[in-house]
């Protein structure tokens, strides 16, 4: 599910199903890594969509959360929301390992996906998906 | 010669034939452009050709990839989906990887415990090969289908339709 409006209608009636709240943090400074940042707003952008593809009916991807200078109460506030809904698990997206009480978080892969020609790119974006997928279930597991 | 063309004669036959060239210059491209539409064959309906070649198809379901463009409002992109596609005595199905239940993308003998079955990792949905659903998972109907053809000895992929082997 995205987090558009046909998506949340059907996520009102089936929250039991729809249980864990996938919440990509980016990072979005105008610092000397501005580049890096948005070739990562780009890679996060592009494995969410693939993501939600494969694991639709139980997933409820939301908008990306951007950190400005280092700031991530946004998240922290936004998780209590979502728990608060009714999601039983909340796993953020990031690019560094940063752990919050209560919330997952899977570690991406900074790769310079935007200088990569597109078959090698779309190869690299399945391989993140893969990963992400893995420890998705791992969660679920748990 | 015996008959003797006389310049007037002469003038008009050749006046005649390039006259009767630039006229054919002029009306043949308008003739062709209309009547062109009627010779056109309707793309809607079209199968996807694949590169998967129809003899390859055995008895255990293979993922085969499809590409066509999708239009969203204004913006068209290429987009590839895919097919759990086998052979089914001298048939070929081609089975939808959508689960009936909440749309996650359903694949072949991932659940260890049912190795003969299609499981969807999102709520442990299982379905049969022929695509029907096992009754105490989530899922509430049989997986749908897509038409099946062969071009060039390719297996090519159509329309969704609702199962016909349940």
């Amino acid at each position: 599910m995205l987090y558009n409006n046909r998506d949340l209608r059907v996520l009102k009636e089936e929250i039991e199903f729809v249980d864990t709240a996938i919440v990509p943090v980016m990072n979005i400074d105008f610092d000397g890594n501005m580049l890096h940042h948005a070739n990562n707003l780009e890679l996060i952008q592009h494995v969410t969509v693939q993501l939600e593809k494969q694991l639709k009916g139980r997933l409820l991807i939301t908008p990306a959360l951007t950190a400005v200078g280092g700031n991530t109460d946004s998240l922290i506030t936004y998780k209590d929301q979502l728990f608060e809904y009714g999601f039983k698990k909340v796993i953020s997206l990031s690019f560094d390992a940063a752990e919050s009480e209560g919330v997952n978080n899977i570690k991406i892969n900074s790769i310079p996906i935007s200088d990569m020609d597109n078959n090698m790119k779309i190869s690299i974006i399945n391989d993140e998906v893969k990963s992400v997928i893995k420890q998705i279930i791992n969660v679920w597991n748990q | 010669m015996s008959q003797k063309v006389t310049r007037r004669q002469f003038m008009n036959y050749s006046l005649m034939g390039v006259g009767s060239f630039m006229a054919a210059g002029m009306i043949l491209p308008m003739g062709r452009f209309a009547l062109d539409p009627l010779f056109q064959e309707s793309s809607a309906g079209d199968m996807i050709t694949t590169s998967v070649s129809v003899d390859d198809i055995t008895e255990e379901p293979v993922s085969v990839d499809f590409t066509f463009e999708q239009q969203d409002g204004w913006y068209v992109s290429e987009v590839t989906d895919f097919a759990w596609v086998y052979r089914d005595g001298d048939q070929i199905v081609a089975l939808s990887p959508v689960c009936k239940h909440l749309g996650c993308t359903v694949s072949w003998a991932s659940d260890a415990a049912n190795p003969d079955r299609f499981f969807c990792p999102c709520h442990n949905g299982l379905y049969e090969k022929n695509g029907a659903n096992v009754p105490g998972t989530p899922p509430r109907g049989p997986l749908d289908m897509f038409e099946v053809g062969e071009s060039d000895g390719f297996l090519t992929i159509g329309a969704v339709k609702e199962n016909e082997l349940v």
